[in-house]
C-alpha cells in the first residue's frame, strides 16, 4: 500500500466513513470542500506524526500542507527526506 | 455630541503611550515586537490615507488579514472618527457584500489602499450606523448572513475601563490576544491592553491550531492575562501534558467565554495556571460582557459553572414564556442592559424585536433599554443564574454561533436531501461537536463529502457539521411532526474516537 492509499484510508475512515477510499481522488480540496474541519486538521496532524514518525513543525503547519490526499503525501515526502528540524 | 463622544478615548489613550513610552512593545507578532512608537507611526500613515479619499464619519470595512498593522488600520479609524466595520475574513464574498451593503458602508482599506464599494442593492440606508459609533463588528443572524453590530466609543470607553481595573492591566501587562481582530473579545486583550500601555500578543490564525505553539507563547511572553474560548484552553491542557513542562505561573488571570465550559477543561486549566484567578464570562456582540463568574478554588469545581454577577452597571432579568417577568427562582430568556451596549442593528425591524425600552423607570426619567439574548437562563433559590441553552436553534459551537435551522434547510436545498436534521453532541475537547443526519433519496449516490462541499458553498465557516451521516430511512419525527433533533445522537456511527489528550500531540 503507497503512503497515499494509506492517507486516504485514513481520512475515509475518521471524517467520511460513509465512502470508500477509491471515491476520494487524491486532488481533492478537503478543507475548502468542508470534508475536514479545523479540529479536524489536528487530528490528522497528529496521525500524520504518529504514522509517518515525523515531527510536524510549527513552520509546517501552513494548511496548504495538509489540503489534499496529494499535499499530504508530498509533504510525508519531503519531511522523511529531510533532516527533522521540528518545533 | 462633543468631540469625544465623536472619536472616542481610547484610540487617543493608546497614542498617548506612544510619546509616552515609544520604545515599548505595544504588540508581537510571530516573535517580533511592534513598538508604541512604530504602532503610532503606521496610524498617521493610515490616517493621512483615509482623510484623502473618505469624507468625515463615514464607516470604513477592514478587510486585511489579522497583523499588527491591520490594528494600526483600526486604530486610525478610531481615531479619525471614522467607524471601523470589521467583517469576518473567512466570509463568503456575497455575505460580505451583504453586511457593507446593510452598514451603508462605501469604502473598504485593504493593502494600504481605500477602495470604493458598489452601493448595495438597498443602496445603505442612512443612519444606520450612528454617529459616535467606533466598531462596527458583526454577528451571525438567523440565516447565517452577518447582521451589522454598530458599538458607540462611549460603551468602547467604558469597557476597557473595567476591564483594565477587572484585570489589572497596566503599563506593560502581557495579554494574550487568541481571538480574530472582528471578535468582541478584542475589546478586551487588544483595545484594553492597548490603552493602558500593555503588550498584546496577538495569535496568528495560520498557527492558531497549534496547540505546542500556544503554549509556547504563553510560556515566552510570560502571559498574564488570557481570554478565549474553552476549545483553546482544552488544547493547551492537552501541549502541556504532551510536553510536561511545568505550570504557567506567570498567568493571573485567565477568562474562558464564549461556550461552556467543559468539566474537564475547567480541572485542567486550573492545574495548568495554578496561581490564576478563573473567571467565566457571558456576553454578546450586542451587549458586550454582562456577567461573570469567578471559580472559587477551594470548593467543588462547578458544571457548568454559574453565570454569575452583572458587570458594574449591568442589569439583567429573566422573562418567561408568557412574557412575564420573573420575580424569584425560575427559568426565562435572559435580557440585559449594559453600559457597553450596541446602539441597534442597521435594520430598525430587527432592532425593535431585539432592543426593547421599558415604558417607565423609576423617577429618574431614565428608560432602560434591554437586549434578548436569546439564550434560556433559570435562577435557583440562592439567585444563582444558570445558562439552560439558546431559545431558538442557535448553538454555539467554538464561539460561534450556528443556527442549525438554517444548516437543515441548506441541506434540503441538495436535489438529493430528503430530510434533514442537524444538532449538537458533547464532545470532550470541542465542548459542542455540529451534527447532520440527512435522508437520501433512495436512488441518490451522493456521499458525505458531496454534502459537505453542498454545506461550504454556502454557509459560514464553522457551520458546516463536523459529522454528517447519509440514511436511507426516515428521520424520527416528534409528536409535532418535527425532526426529533434529540433522537439523531443515536443514529451516529459508533467510532471509536480518540481520546482528548491525543488531539495536536499524536496518539
Amino acid at each position: 500500500m503507497s503512503n497515499a492509499d494509506r492517507i486516504s484510508e485514513y481520512i475515509v475512515r475518521e471524517f467520511l466513513p460513509d465512502l470508500t477510499p477509491s471515491q476520494l481522488p487524491h486532488d481533492q480540496d478537503l478543507l475548502g470542500d468542508g470534508a475536514i474541519d479545523s479540529l479536524g486538521v489536528l487530528k490528522l496532524i497528529a496521525w500524520v506524526e504518529h504514522h509517518f514518525q515525523l515531527a510536524v513543525g510549527d513552520t509546517d503547519l501552513d494548511p496548504e500542507n495538509f489540503r489534499s490526499v496529494a499535499a499530504i503525501d508530498a509533504y510525508v515526502a519531503r519531511s522523511q527526506s529531510a533532516p527533522v528540524t521540528g518545533g | 455630541m462633543t468631540e469625544a463622544d465623536l472619536h472616542g478615548e481610547t484610540a487617543n489613550a493608546v497614542l498617548r503611550w506612544a510619546a509616552k513610552i515609544p520604545d515599548a512593545p505595544a504588540l508581537w507578532w510571530n516573535g517580533a515586537a511592534t513598538t508604541y512608537r512604530e504602532l503610532a507611526d503606521e496610524t498617521a500613515a493610515v490616517r493621512a490615507r483615509l482623510a484623502e479619499r473618505v469624507p468625515p464619519g463615514a464607516t470604513v470595512a477592514v478587510l486585511d488579514a489579522k497583523s499588527p498593522r491591520t490594528v494600526a488600520t483600526v486604530l486610525a479609524c478610531l481615531a479619525s472618527g471614522y467607524p471601523a466595520l470589521l467583517p469576518s475574513p473567512t466570509l463568503p464574498s456575497g455575505h460580505l457584500a451583504a453586511v457593507t451593503a446593510e452598514a451603508g458602508c462605501r469604502y473598504a482599506y485593504t493593502e494600504r489602499t481605500v477602495t470604493a464599494l458598489p452601493p448595495g442593492p438597498a443602496g445603505g440606508r442612512a443612519g444606520a450606523v450612528p454617529p459616535g459609533t467606533g466598531f462596527v463588528l458583526t454577528t451571525s443572524g438567523s440565516t447565517g448572513i452577518p447582521k451589522a453590530v454598530p458599538l458607540p466609543h462611549t460603551g468602547v470607553d467604558a469597557f476597557t475601563r473595567w476591564a483594565a481595573d477587572a484585570f489589572g492591566i497596566v503599563e506593560g501587562t502581557p495579554v494574550l490576544n487568541y481571538a480574530p481582530l472582528n471578535f468582541d473579545l478584542c475589546l478586551l486583550d487588544v483595545w484594553t491592553t492597548l490603552a493602558h500601555g500593555g503588550q498584546a500578543v496577538l495569535v496568528d490564525p495560520a498557527v492558531a491550531a497549534g496547540a505546542p505553539r500556544l503554549l509556547g507563547l504563553l510560556r515566552t511572553h510570560r502571559i498574564e492575562v488570557v481570554q478565549a474560548v474553552p476549545l483553546f484552553y482544552a488544547l493547551v491542557s492537552a501541549a502541556a501534558r504532551a510536553e510536561g513542562g511545568g505550570p504557567l505561573e506567570s498567568v493571573r488571570h485567565a477568562v474562558f467565554t464564549g461556550d461552556v465550559m467543559p468539566e474537564q477543561t475547567l480541572a485542567d486549566l486550573a492545574a495548568l495556571a495554578p496561581t490564576a484567578r478563573l473567571h467565566n464570562i457571558y456576553g454578546c456582540t450586542e451587549t458586550n460582557d454582562s456577567l461573570i463568574h469567578e471559580i472559587d478554588r477551594d470548593r467543588p469545581l462547578p458544571s457548568p459553572p454559574p453565570l454569575g454577577r452583572p458587570l458594574p452597571g449591568v442589569r439583567v432579568r429573566l422573562r418567561d414564556s408568557e412574557g412575564r417577568l420573573l420575580p424569584g427562582p425560575g427559568r426565562g430568556e435572559l435580557e440585559v442592559s449594559t453600559p457597553f451596549q450596541s446602539t441597534g442593528y442597521p435594520d430598525p425591524a430587527r432592532t425593535a424585536e431585539k432592543f426593547t425600552t421599558d415604558p417607565a423607570d423609576g423617577s429618574s426619567g431614565a428608560r432602560t433599554r434591554w437586549f434578548r439574548t436569546g439564550d434560556l437562563a433559570e435562577t435557583d433559590a440562592d439567585g444563582v443564574l444558570r445558562l439552560v441553552g439558546r431559545l431558538d436553534h442557535q448553538v454555539k459551537i467554538r464561539g460561534v454561533a450556528v443556527n442549525t435551522a438554517e444548516v437543515e434547510r441548506v441541506m434540503l436545498g441538495h436535489p438529493d436531501v430528503l430530510e434533514s436534521g442537524v444538532t449538537t453532541v458533547p464532545d470532550q475537547v470541542e465542548g459542542r461537536r455540529l451534527i447532520a443526519v440527512v435522508r437520501l433519496d433512495p436512488g441518490s449516490a451522493a456521499t458525505s463529502l458531496d454534502l459537505k462541499r453542498h454545506c461550504s458553498a454556502r454557509l459560514p465557516r464553522g457551520w458546516v457539521p463536523a459529522v454528517l451521516v447519509p440514511v436511507r430511512e426516515p428521520l424520527p419525527r416528534t409528536g409535532t411532526g418535527k425532526v426529533d433533533r434529540r433522537a439523531l445522537a443515536a443514529m451516529l456511527p459508533a467510532a471509536p474516537r480518540q481520546p482528548a489528550a491525543a488531539v495536536g500531540t499524536g496518539p
